[in-house]
């Protein structure tokens, strides 16, 4: 018991600390490495998205195709199926002309976006690894397991009602001149109004 | 003048926000809002949204990976 009652004492000590560099820091002011600038400190808007919008040209001119990402998702998602014994290939989805349906000789696995998907993950882990900020996240909670499931499973089929995600329908579809991109642009916006909503009920307590 | 700490582990955006900003509605001008997260887009949008609200802001990395972002409220 005691013992708790120290480290308690000691860490409103430290708040008081914290509080009072916090203070003398916002008058001082703090010169910032460069180091730490680049891997540390979060790249304004505007850098991000243009470094995004310069790759994607890039790779638009290299590979004659635009980035994508859920569609890698599903076609893992239906190597997996197959690999379980399903035939995801005769599925009305796959067959029918919606550019997600496989040629001759083609497989499920062999498609580039399950590639440019690892080489994400990867991309992300290294920028955590470089800038000291990696840490292993558990769920919170049971309400946010679920409502994370379930806003993970309505993604995803309303990507593939929409050809593409965020990055499919929306970023890489209005630099294409395409109007679907457009489309998805305002219904966005109009999900993520009714999203907020729900999450201020339900989430926010 | 109180000091409030407000749990935002394993959130992620806009939770974060949405919480700060609801509490900051309760908390009265001069207060501290020292709000914890793990969650580096909070550090942006979070810090941001504040500054543009009026209030005084920083934050710290305590471990790696780990915010505490001090919030006073100003007006």
């Amino acid at each position: 018991m005691s013992g708790k009652f120290i480290l308690k004492k000691q860490n409103k000590s430290i708040y008081l600390f914290r509080y009072k560099r916090f203070v003398t820091q916002r008058k001082g002011g703090e010169v910032l490495k460069n180091h730490d600038r680049i891997l540390k400190k979060p790249w304004p808007y505007m850098v991000g998205g243009s470094i995004l919008a310069i790759l994607n040209i890039i790779l638009f001119i290299l590979t004659d195709k635009v980035w994508r990402v859920t569609s890698g998702v599903v076609h893992l998602g239906a190597y997996v199926l197959e690999k379980i014994g399903l035939r995801p290939s005769e599925w009305y989805y796959f067959s029918q002309n919606t550019g997600e349906g496989l040629g001759t000789g083609e497989m499920f696995i062999y498609n580039p976006y399950i590639i440019m998907n690892a080489a994400i993950i990867v991309g992300a882990l290294l920028s955590t690894l470089w800038a000291s900020e990696f840490k292993w996240k558990r769920i919170k909670s049971g309400k946010q397991f679920v409502f994370a499931l379930l806003g993970g499973f309505l993604m995803g089929y309303a990507t593939r009602l929409s050809f593409g995600c965020n990055i499919g329908g929306y970023f890489s579809a209005i630099p294409s001149f395409s109007l679907h991109g457009w489309v998805f642009a305002l219904f966005m916006f109009v999900g993520a109004w009714v999203g907020s909503k729900i999450l201020i009920k339900y989430l926010l307590t | 003048m109180a000091e409030v700490r407000l749990d935002c582990m394993y959130e992620a955006c806009p939770i974060p926000l949405l919480k700060a900003h609801k509490k900051l509605q309760q908390m009265e001008i001069g207060d501290v809002l020292i709000l914890e997260t793990d969650h580096n887009c909070s550090i942006k949008n979070v810090v941001d949204w504040v500054k543009k609200q009026g209030h005084n802001v920083d934050y710290i990395e305590l471990n790696e990976g780990e915010w505490e972002i001090y919030i006073e409220k100003a007006k």
